[in-house]
């Protein structure tokens, strides 16, 4: 890919079928027996240097890049005689013919657009011009769209609101109330035991804590009975 | 030296407004639309022969007065600020394409474009180029576009089948089309 091209930014196209006409025309192809291959490398190659200057690049451009990508890698495999599917090439061409077309009447439109705002009304109409400064809405006069653009805003809205909930928090004095109460006659215990079923990370989190601030304290000690085995809890002297 | 009703309607044209369709200069006349016509024509040929800057353009089926588009750019200077900007690239995509393919879908913009146009047809909704014709019946009931008389005029276009390569383009859109060509089935939200 030749460096000049690559200076071309995006921002002058209008999205990824502009870039491939101008490729295309660049390189006077013939648009109804374009290699899309070839075509399809430079775009690729396009939106790769785009990339790497780091630019915004809009998710249309990846979207036909991801288009081309799989034109590229069919037309490298054996075709069968056999297509189920429309060959996505054929069918990316027929976009391009359309959209060239609408991009050719559009430039004409644009010759008498420069022809006809050219030519200047009565003042009466002159006052009816719509200018593209932000325009300052007075009470009352409001637009077709915007009355829409309400109601569009008003039905986004989900009809009931989401109902919330908060689980019961368990307090580490209350993690203290139950240890305590578990161990309570010298009997030992173990953290499985202790928790229980439960899959709730809070409560195994919360008694995990107590467990480490009781150990802290010189409250409860550990035992090991089986090497490897499961840790036993069990109630110091000192926890009166 | 123009005849009287040439001059009346010269200066209805000249005051009004408005662009005025045949119908209504007959009205305001009293005239037929044979009379009618043969002023404006000789209105035309009497700005024309003398060079003025004025000149009658036909636009939508009505009439209306203008300055010349050879002396617009000094006319121009002054209303330099308020003056509406050319449309932009996108907006003259998207009009051209709803233009050819109306009552049409955002979608159907979008897919013969390859990129959102929301922006662009917010501003032809707010210069008058569109307006919003009805809803269509598939699903999501997507508005559909159409264009208005300001966009013939502001084309100065006589009507929607002056469109430049009207058949050849209809032709694209029917062969081309995954469906979103076809017309859909509308339904006409305002009543009008």
């Amino acid at each position: 890919m030749s460096s000049d091209a690559c200076r071309i930014s995006l921002e002058q196209f209008e999205g990824p079928l502009d870039l491939l006409l101008y490729l295309i025309k660049r390189d006077e192809l013939d648009i109804r027996e374009v290699p899309m291959a070839r075509v399809a490398s430079q775009y690729l190659d396009y939106i790769r240097e785009a990339e790497e200057l780091d630019l915004d690049i809009a998710s249309e451009y990846l979207v036909m890049a991801a288009t081309l990508a799989s034109i590229k890698s069919r037309a490298l495999l054996p075709s069968r005689s056999v297509e189920v599917e429309e060959d996505p090439g054929r069918a990316l061409m027929r976009q391009l013919v359309l959209y060239r077309a609408f991009k050719e009447v559009a430039a004409e439109l644009r010759e008498s657009e420069e022809i006809w705002r050219n030519a200047f009304p009565s003042a009466g109409e002159r006052e009816r011009w719509v200018t593209d400064a932000p325009r300052t809405t007075s009470p009352g006069e409001v637009t077709l769209l915007d009355l829409i653009e309400a109601m569009d805003s008003l039905s986004a809205v989900p009809e009931e609101p989401v109902q919330k909930y908060r689980r019961p928090e368990l307090k580490i004095s209350e993690c203290i109330e139950m240890i305590s109460t578990r161990l309570r006659h010298g009997r030992g215990t173990s953290f499985r035991d202790l928790v229980g079923a439960t899959l709730d990370r809070r409560i195994i989190v919360a008694f995990f804590i107590t467990l480490l601030e009781l150990s802290r304290q010189g409250l409860v000690t550990f035992t090991q009975p089986v090497p490897f085995g499961e840790l036993v809890l069990v109630r110091s002297e000192g926890w009166v | 030296m123009l005849d009287v009703t040439a001059r009346i309607v010269e200066g209805l044209l000249f005051a009004s407004d408005r662009p005025l369709s045949l119908d209504e200069i007959c009205d305001l006349t009293g005239s037929g639309p044979e009379t009618v016509t043969g002023a404006l024509e000789r209105i035309q040929a009497a700005l024309e022969e003398e060079g003025h800057a004025m000149i009658l353009q036909e636009a939508a089926g009505s009439w209306r007065m203008v300055t010349d588009p050879g002396v617009g750019s000094s006319v121009a200077q002054l209303f330099e600020d308020r003056r509406p900007g050319r449309l932009s690239r996108a907006a003259v995509e998207a009009l051209a394409v709803i233009a050819y393919n109306q009552p049409c879908t955002r979608a159907a913009i979008e897919a013969i474009r390859g990129v959102n146009c929301d922006s662009a047809l917010k501003s032809l909704l707010e210069r008058g180029l569109i307006r919003i014709s009805g809803r269509q019946e598939t699903p999501g009931r997507p508005l559909t576009y159409s264009t208005t008389e300001g966009f013939l005029n502001y084309f100065g276009l006589n009507d929607i089948d002056h469109l430049p390569r009207k058949r050849e383009i209809e032709e694209l859109i029917g062969s081309g089309g995954d469906g979103e060509g076809d017309a859909p089935s509308e339904t006409d939200l305002f009543g009008s």
